[in-house]
């Protein structure tokens, strides 16, 4: 018992600090939220609840939906690309398996604005994708890739993939392959077998990295901003306006609130399966 | 693959027929996938730093090999301070981010009390929050004390993040580790705090140093929560490149951000071969990514 309290004095600096720099200033941010700006735009504590039928209002409406949208594009594109690069490396990478892992990851930690940037200089009117189709005389006058919903998406797939191929790689890792015998040796076709036992084994890690992209995903403002247009923009860029250009924090705080409190119900479903894991792991 | 010459009709059907269904997972087909999955990976971030040696302003042709974009990036007194700036924020914020961290976890896996299982799942949520949620609620915070937004108020911020981060990989290890060590230290008369600093820590070392490199990296390349928490002057690295970005592109872009490549693969190199310098059993791999490998042993 005591060796427990020793310990628990461990948990002080950093839970002091997690409620200090992170609790406190979401209840701050739900507090502005409700509030109303100065005439020299700075925020002040009011009670003024139109700042949240603002949000639903048909001007920005089709800008929350189209963010949950492209997030759940994105999604699908991760997960229909990310699985069988996980399966690849699980089933068949052998002792090469960390090493093809690890490459998933490193450009992970390449800046994503530069790997956004990257693709703004493939993908621009005079870059180097249309230059290749100009060469191979596919396009006279090049496509316009930017500011299209397919280089917003494309740039949310490209920069969460790995969120989406480590879960799922984790769940391939831990499945024991003589399932996937046994299937195989019950006459299952290649797909059956896989539907019918290989997805529903890895079911756990398909979902967390569903989720570990769509959170992101829904949040992000620099693949619209630099790889779309007006037309494209996100929740993400709404709320960023808000905060620098349009100098209407409380409006922007109220956005905020309303996506943490959609993406919410996501986060609790993430952690309660991580907890699980994590207690079946001890246990 | 030539397999008997001429079998009875039946059996080539039947033989086709499986030969069909194996193209779905044959690996032939996963290898030619997973190597244009790489291609697209890696093409782009290949040709930024392609494009940073290119001798002329085109983003089309390479003309020929040429320093000049790393002369402009180097010689621009502006970016030179951002890039001291985004180094003194990453070293702060990890050396005070692993530290809290380090202790946290110990809390975290040690303690008995009721309140660890909850504090268990608080603590991953600063990690799947969206970055601009975290951004907007510290830039209010810091208004609202009435903090200048400077270096420090990004520090501030980026702690928040390494805490956890650093929390996950260090807990990772600390279940791994074998407590009967621990006890045997404590019954040859080692007090708690002996026994912390020459039996758990010693242990931890690799798990903690890797968290760190890795931490400095995300913090040296994080642009979200820095973008809300910045003041004017100087601002950080990833700050400076999404102005410049909205400016126009330019190849000094490339060069800085091929200069930030740089120094993000080789922390993560680092971070993956010290622990196993320092004799870590099994994958730093794993280490780094914090997989959760005990219990299973």
């Amino acid at each position: 018992m005591r060796e427990g309290r020793y310990w628990s004095i461990f948990l002080i600096p950093g839970g002091i600090w997690l409620a200090l720099f992170f609790a406190v200033p979401l209840g701050i941010t739900i507090a502005i939220s409700f509030g109303i700006t100065d005439d020299l735009g700075n925020p002040v504590y009011a009670w003024n609840p139109e700042n949240y039928s603002r949000v639903f209002d048909p001007v920005f409406l089709p800008v929350l939906i189209r963010s949950v949208g492209y997030a759940l594009v994105a999604t699908a594109v991760c997960l229909v690309i990310g699985y069988p690069v996980a399966y690849t490396v699980a089933r068949h990478g052998g002792r090469f398996r960390h090493l093809l892992i690890l490459a998933v990851v490193l450009p992970f930690f390449v800046n994503y604005l530069v790997r956004t940037y990257a693709w703004v200089t493939l993908l621009a009117d005079d870059g180097l994708i249309n230059g290749l189709l100009g060469t191979m005389g596919i396009t006279e006058s090049g496509v316009a890739w930017l500011n299209t919903p397919f280089a917003v998406v494309g740039g949310l797939a490209y920069g969460y993939m790995a969120f989406m191929i480590l879960p799922v790689y984790a769940a391939l890792d831990r499945m024991d392959p003589s399932l996937i015998e046994a299937g195989k040796d019950l006459y299952g076709s290649p797909a059956a077998t896989f539907f019918n036992v290989t997805l529903p084994t890895t079911f756990q890690g398909v979902l967390a990295g569903c989720v570990l992209v769509f959170l992101p995903a829904v949040g992000d403002f620099v693949s619209a901003q630099l790889l779309g247009g007006p037309g494209t923009y996100m929740v993400g860029n709404l709320i960023q306006q808000q905060f620098h250009d349009a100098q209407n924090w409380p409006f922007g705080a109220a956005l905020t609130v309303v996506m943490m409190a959609f993406l919410l119900i996501w986060m609790v479903f993430y952690l309660r399966s991580a907890a699980r894991a994590a207690d079946e792991g001890v246990a | 693959m030539s397999v008997a010459e001429a079998p009875p009709a039946q059996a080539t059907r039947a033989l086709g027929r499986r030969r069909a269904r194996r193209e779905f997972d044959s690996p032939r087909f996963l290898w030619l996938f997973l190597g244009l999955f790489y291609l697209w990976l890696f093409a782009p971030i290949l040709v930024v730093a392609l494009f940073s040696f290119n001798a002329q302003n085109s983003l089309q042709v390479f003309s020929g090999f040429s320093l000049r974009w790393y002369d402009a990036f180097f010689s621009d007194p502006g970016l030179r301070s951002s890039l001291v700036a985004s180094l003194e924020i990453s070293l702060v914020a990890t050396l005070v981010g692993t530290v809290l961290g380090t202790t946290l976890a110990l809390g975290l896996v040690r303690a008995r009390s009721r309140i660890a299982p909850t504090a268990n799942v608080l603590m991953l949520i600063p990690l799947v929050t969206p970055e601009i949620v975290a951004g907007v609620s510290a830039l209010l915070l810091f208004t609202q004390v009435g903090l200048q937004l400077s270096l420090t108020t990004i520090v501030l911020a980026q702690i928040t993040f390494s805490i956890s981060y650093v929390t996950v990989v260090v807990r990772a290890r600390l279940t791994s580790l074998n407590r009967e060590v621990e006890q045997a230290a404590m019954d040859l008369g080692a007090t708690r705090l002996q026994t912390l600093r020459l039996v758990t820590l010693p242990a931890l070392w690799p798990a903690i140093i890797a968290a760190g490199l890795l931490v400095f990296a995300l913090t040296f390349d994080d642009f979200v929560l820095s973008f809300f928490t910045t003041g004017v002057s100087p601002q950080p690295l990833p700050v400076r490149i999404y102005s410049a970005i909205r400016f126009g592109i330019k190849p000094t872009i490339n060069a800085v951000g091929t200069f930030m490549l740089v120094i993000s693969m080789l922390l993560v190199a680092l971070a993956l071969v010290l622990p196993w310098l320092m004799g870590r059993r099994g994958s730093s791999i794993a280490t780094v990514m914090g997989e959760e490998t005990g219990g299973r042993r």
